[in-house]
């Protein structure tokens, strides 16, 4: 009985989690006119002709995957250049300052992103940087730098000092120590940065719809294409979303063990050890 | 040596930003009418104060944030302990929690607003219907459409606080609950008496970091209502980008952002008080 109920609400709460997304893979699948037929219709003739219409047709997504993939990719990568020496200063030096600074970092981390987008509206507008590639991704890095390096701070204190020890011992200076000894040791580590880092810069909006624009118009954007019409294209938005989508699911399902001490990091491993 | 990129970057890509934005909110500036701007001192706040459709939106940012992260904390925690009782399925919600997380927020928004609430077709207006009640207009009606965008966040970041309880409460020693069950405590007793005090700094950890992304929030908010209908679900964050984006007030904008800033660093800091305190 006990074993029964418990069955029934654990179905129940998966049935809520996946529902939306089940629902746009039955819309996907569907004509245009079937979508608004009522009752929904579960038994149709699937079609492909809407990931067709997403991938090649007039108003296709593929320019603007193409822009989410090069601000991603470039956003991930400034981030792991800049992010790794950073934090493994803060996890292994003696500097002065290093609390403050460390929670400075931190701070960025909880400014809410209008703050930034009105200020960089005006300066992007002034340099000429709108609807450009290094002006978005000059934003990303405001919220990719600070996750990124507390994230990579509470894996490196993790790391084992000996070996690092023993090649500074040997006349390593710290970026010898850094590349040759902690790096190979924190691949786990990087990997799952990059992932939070490229799946943050991927889902974002807000910066991408008022700072993007014809040129550079990431796919979170794009979907309006086929809802600010005279009528939204059910059909075609369903499918353009899933295919956006594509890349996080597997990214996030790949990353599963990970996801949640990922997204939490910068408040809760940062402070708790301060 | 090694920390001065990272720290340049942010003070350059954060710091200056903000230093600037409080330049702007003392300002007039119209993108309507460029090169117009004026320095008007405080006006911009004066007349926040004023504006009764600031104080509606600040007050739903304070409703949409708490009844948000009460309902993510409840339902999270009340999952976690539930799945714990059937561990062999236990997978299955890990990977099906990972859906809304990774989802962007302007899908989820755009998903929830076509798919689930329109009123034609929508499967939540169809099971409504199914149930004998009549059609309702969720997102069209001002007091649904508040209660629809706070059950849109709480469905996507619900999953969230269900992996970090259900992460917390493996983490728990064991030996505590084996010694309550021997004194013969029930399971409503061992709950509030053994595991919530545990799981206390979870818990505050938790409302810390769902409380400032609440008050943040933007895209689904944005996706599903616009901040409409009117302004029935603007929260200072939609307010501060209409007024800014939408009515070209930029000046005024930057003021309404330095409110949030504000507010946003008031919370968190009373927030981290408490943590350090427990």
């Amino acid at each position: 009985m006990r074993r029964a109920l418990l069955t029934a609400v654990g179905a129940f709460l998966l049935a809520v989690w996946t529902v939306p997304v089940l629902l746009a893979v039955l819309t996907s699948l569907k004509d245009e006119k079937e979508v608004l037929a009522f009752p929904p219709t579960v038994v149709f003739e699937p079609t492909l002709k809407n990931f067709a219409a997403v991938l090649f047709g007039p108003t296709n997504i593929v320019p603007n995957l193409a822009s989410s993939i090069v601000i991603a990719l470039a956003t991930t990568a400034l981030t792991i250049v800049i992010a790794v020496p950073a934090a493994y200063a803060f996890a292994r030096l003696k500097l002065r300052g290093k609390t403050q600074l460390g929670f400075y970092v931190l701070a960025t981390q909880f400014v809410p992103p209008i703050g930034l987008i009105i200020p960089y509206f005006l300066i992007l507008n002034r340099i000429g940087w709108m609807d450009s590639y290094r002006g978005l991704v000059l934003i990303y890095l405001t919220f990719s730098l600070p996750f990124a390096i507390w994230l990579l701070v509470s894996y490196f204190e993790d790391i084992p000092r000996e070996m690092e020890e023993a090649a500074l011992l040997d006349r390593a200076n710290r970026w010898q120590a850094l590349w040759h000894v902690v790096l190979p040791q924190a691949r786990g580590a990087i990997a799952v940065t990059v992932v939070f880092v490229f799946l943050n810069a991927w889902n974002e909006f807000l910066f991408a719809v008022v700072l993007g624009g014809a040129t550079v118009k990431p796919v979170t954007v794009s979907m309006y294409n086929y809802i600010n019409t005279e009528q939204t294209q059910w059909a075609q938005l369903a499918a353009a979303a899933l295919v956006a989508m594509l890349p996080v699911i597997v990214l996030g399902i790949t990353a599963q063990k990970h996801i949640v001490a990922g997204l939490s990091a910068g408040a809760v491993k940062g402070v708790s050890r301060r | 040596m090694l920390v001065a990129p990272g720290v340049l970057v942010l003070l350059a890509s954060t710091t200056f930003p903000l230093a600037y934005l409080l330049w702007q909110s003392l300002q007039n500036i119209n993108l309507g009418m460029p090169g117009m701007d004026r320095f008007v001192g405080a006006e911009n706040y004066v007349r926040m104060w004023h504006d009764a459709r600031f104080w509606g939106a600040l007050g739903f940012t304070f409703v949409y944030a708490g009844v948000t992260v009460a309902l993510q904390l409840v339902l999270g925690l009340g999952m976690a302990l539930l799945i714990l009782q059937i561990p062999r399925a236990q997978w299955a919600f890990r990977v099906a929690a990972i859906l809304p997380i990774v989802l962007a927020p302007v899908v989820a928004g755009l998903f929830w607003r076509t798919l689930m609430l329109t009123p034609d077709f929508g499967i939540v207006d169809f099971a409504v219907r199914a149930l004998g009640f009549p059609s309702q207009n969720w997102l069209g009606d001002p007091a649904l459409a508040r209660v629809s965008v706070i059950v849109i966040h709480t469905w996507q970041w619900t999953p969230f606080v269900f992996l970090y309880m259900l992460a917390a409460l493996a983490a728990l020693p064991a030996d505590l609950h084996e010694a309550a069950r021997i004194d013969r405590a029930g399971a409503w007793q061992r709950f509030v008496h053994v595991t919530l005090p545990l799981l206390r700094p979870a818990i505050v950890i938790v409302v810390i970091l769902r409380t400032t992304v609440a008050l943040s929030a933007f895209a689904a908010i944005y996706a599903a209502t616009g901040g409409g209908p009117g302004t029935a679900t603007e929260i200072v964050n939609l307010y501060a980008y209409r007024v800014a984006f939408a009515e070209l007030s930029l000046g005024y904008g930057a003021a309404a952002a330095v409110v949030l800033l504000a507010l946003t660093l008031a919370v968190s800091v009373i927030l981290f008080r408490v943590r350090r305190a427990s």
